[in-house]
């Protein structure tokens, strides 16, 4: 997602909850105003509590949205604990398994390299090794469970619900292509736009040592932990006492290279490879690029003990 | 006389029986069980006195009454239950009584406390009807499967509801002049030396029909109650799209052209602010079949400029998912509920 589409997911997600806010203050018909027998009584009566002082075990499924090159499959848990109804703090753990996209096996087929783009894609097809993928993503996060209701499905089911917002940190266990200095010497040759254009010169021999150095690089992989914020919204059915279907939207932004191309460099006009320092002939933290990621999850909630209170 | 006194005495005494019996279904409630019954007994006391002096008063008022004739009855009893309601003798009485004083006391002393069963309903309005109501959604949305081109769109639809749950309509999105190319082109062309072929849009528009399966309602802090629901749409219209010509773009331009859009399913959420204001988010797929540009360059200046060859033959299926959040507002804004409480 680029950089007005953030803005303006932003804005209507404020002016949606600005106009929840504003609205709310002044929506008399909302309030529950009564003035009868039940002046100062709760909004509801015996309503069941399934937060407080319980602890949630959730195994959980989820798919990344909006991927570029590999969407990511996540496996999971998540483990909470509530202070009250409304308040709560939760840790989770997903295993990712990494997806191709469409656009990653068109680059596979179609793909094409010249001397400029060498260190890019030195095989188009072993585009898949070189690609960014997602090990594992792991966090803490505060649960506010500001709505709690209950839905009539067609009039015959009664499903308790609750509406909840989260917060928190997300820790992102990245695997990218290897760093690749400009210059830098792999098996004997330095993978280049020069070094290709020079090889080609020299021979058949030489260009097969660049070209080995190149596709060297292309499956270098490296590992780091990318710090994230996350947040999110998600929405609880209950079943039972003890068992509630959540859904769950969560966005986890950080920069990532997901291509494990060379994007990075001193030009920002991008003159069409026509330019020298652009690309910089690196692979390396400089190529990573902003990534909006999100992603939809799906999990079974269990609360322990089994049993609930109910309010007076 | 006293014949009248013995059946005055009777009904009162069968009416306050079937009042103490009250069944479940009545639904009556004890002092017991209101939140604030503890710590609020001295008022609890003070109300009960003047309530019972205020009964007292009635029971003299409608004992009279029992002495004159029917229509004198009648009249009596009425004036005894104006009384009733002026001088207090029920909870509500008190609550909207003029005496500042009388207000004050109550507001600090907290709410009186009192067995009344009248005013609760055992099935309880729904809080907004919609049947015979025009709906109108302004809206804003982005695609949420595109990474190549940002759609944001803004929108507007029109629904009329035939029931409760069940609407016709139809709705706009436009596009043009909101879509943003993404970076992700540029790196791919020029790193993978692949051209992507993005799709502009200009606006889709779509006829169709709202059912709601699934509603109820959230309390927020055990204070606001927002109503809301789930809603299934469905329905049939156009896209009218056009390739990003970057194949061959010194020559190929692309003008807008129609393409049908079916079934379009959509799932959404709507929270009710007031009976005519609500907020609503939606996820919509519109699929329709779209020409890509073709691949192929025609050898000469000739077959380069000979428009059959610059769409691809077949057609590729597309998705377009659209998230939207919006307002939606209805008219009339009052309605009528076709059976009282």
């Amino acid at each position: 997602m680029n950089t007005a589409s953030r803005w303006l997911f932003a804005l209507g997600l404020g002016l949606a909850v600005a106009g929840v806010t504003v609205d709310a203050s002044t929506a008399e018909a909302q309030e529950v105003q009564v003035t009868g027998p039940l002046a100062g009584a709760p909004a509801v009566r015996k309503m069941r509590i399934y937060r407080d002082g319980r602890f949630q075990i959730q195994p959980e499924f989820g798919a990344t949205l909006v991927d570029e090159f590999v969407r990511t499959m996540f496996v999971g848990a998540q483990i909470g604990y509530h202070f009250t109804d409304w308040l709560g703090i939760h840790a989770f753990f997903d295993y990712g398994v990494p997806l191709a996209t469409d656009l990653t096996d068109q680059v596979t087929e179609r793909g094409q390299r010249t001397d400029y783009n060498a260190l890019s894609l030195p095989d188009p097809s072993k585009f898949r090794d070189q690609i960014g993928e997602m090990k594992f993503l792991t966090g803490v996060q505060a649960t506010f469970i500001p709505l709690r209701g209950k839905l009539s499905l067609f009039q015959a089911a009664f499903v308790d619900t609750d509406f909840y917002l989260f917060g928190g940190v997300a820790f992102a266990s990245v695997e990218e292509r290897a760093d690749v200095k400009n210059g830098s010497t792999v098996v004997g040759a330095t993978c280049g736009p020069a070094t290709f254009r020079d090889a080609r010169a020299d021979g058949q021999g030489r260009f097969n040592d660049v070209n080995d150095a190149c596709i060297t690089t292309q499956g270098q992989r490296s590992t780091r932990l990318a710090i994230a914020p996350t947040f999110g919204v998600g929405l609880s059915l209950y079943f039972t006492e003890y068992l509630a279907m959540t859904l769950e939207y969560r966005a986890f932004p950080f920069k990532w290279n997901t291509s494990g191309t060379d994007e990075g460099g001193l030009s920002k006009e991008r003159e069409r490879d026509t330019s020298g320092p652009f690309p910089d002939g690196s692979i390396d933290s400089s190529d990573r690029t902003s990534q909006f990621n999100q992603m939809f999850k799906l999990g079974f909630a269990f609360y322990l003990p089994f049993q609930g209170e109910l309010t007076k | 006389m006293t014949k009248s006194r013995i059946v005055a005495c009777l009904a009162l005494a069968l009416c306050m029986q079937v009042s103490a019996n009250a069944t479940a279904q009545d639904m009556s409630f004890d002092l017991e069980e209101t939140e604030s019954a503890g710590g609020k007994a001295e008022a609890s006391k003070k109300g009960g006195k003047k309530g019972q002096a205020k009964v007292e008063a009635a029971a003299d008022a409608n004992a009279e009454a029992t002495t004159d004739t029917a229509t004198d009855t009648a009249a009596e009893t009425e004036g005894a239950e104006e009384a009733g309601a002026e001088g207090g003798g029920s909870l509500i009485g008190d609550l909207a009584a003029d005496d500042p004083a009388e207000a004050k006391e109550a507001t600090e002393a907290g709410p009186k406390l009192s067995e009344v069963s009248e005013e609760i309903y055992a099935v309880q309005q729904v809080y907004a009807l919609r049947n015979n109501r025009i709906e109108l959604l302004p809206s804003f949305g982005f695609t949420l499967n595109d990474p190549f081109v940002t759609h944001a769109n803004i929108g507007a639809g029109l629904n009329y509801w035939i029931t409760n749950v069940l609407a016709v309509g139809a709705n706009l999105n436009w596009y043009q002049g909101l879509e943003k190319e993404s970076e992700l082109n540029f790196h791919v062309r020029r790193s993978a030396r692949l051209g992507t072929r993005p799709t502009e849009f200009q606006f889709g528009a779509s006829l169709n029909m709202t059912y709601v399966p699934v509603y109820g309602k959230f309390s927020m802090f055990g204070r606001y109650i927002f109503q809301w629901d789930a809603y299934l749409m469905g329905g049939v219209g156009v896209m009218r799209t056009r390739p990003v010509p970057v194949v061959d773009p010194q020559i190929r331009s692309f003008d807008y052209s129609y393409k049908i859009s079916i079934l379009n399913p959509a799932i959404g959420l709507r929270v009710f602010l007031t009976k005519w204001l609500t907020v609503f988010a939606e996820l919509r797929t519109f699929p329709y079949l779209e020409k890509l540009e073709s691949l192929d360059v025609g050898l000469g200046e000739t077959a380069r400029a000979d428009k059959k060859g610059w769409l691809d033959k077949d057609s590729t299926l597309v998705f377009n998912v659209v998230a939207s959040v919006g307002l939606t507002v209805y008219f009339p804004f009052g309605f009528d509920y076709k059976l009282p409480k």
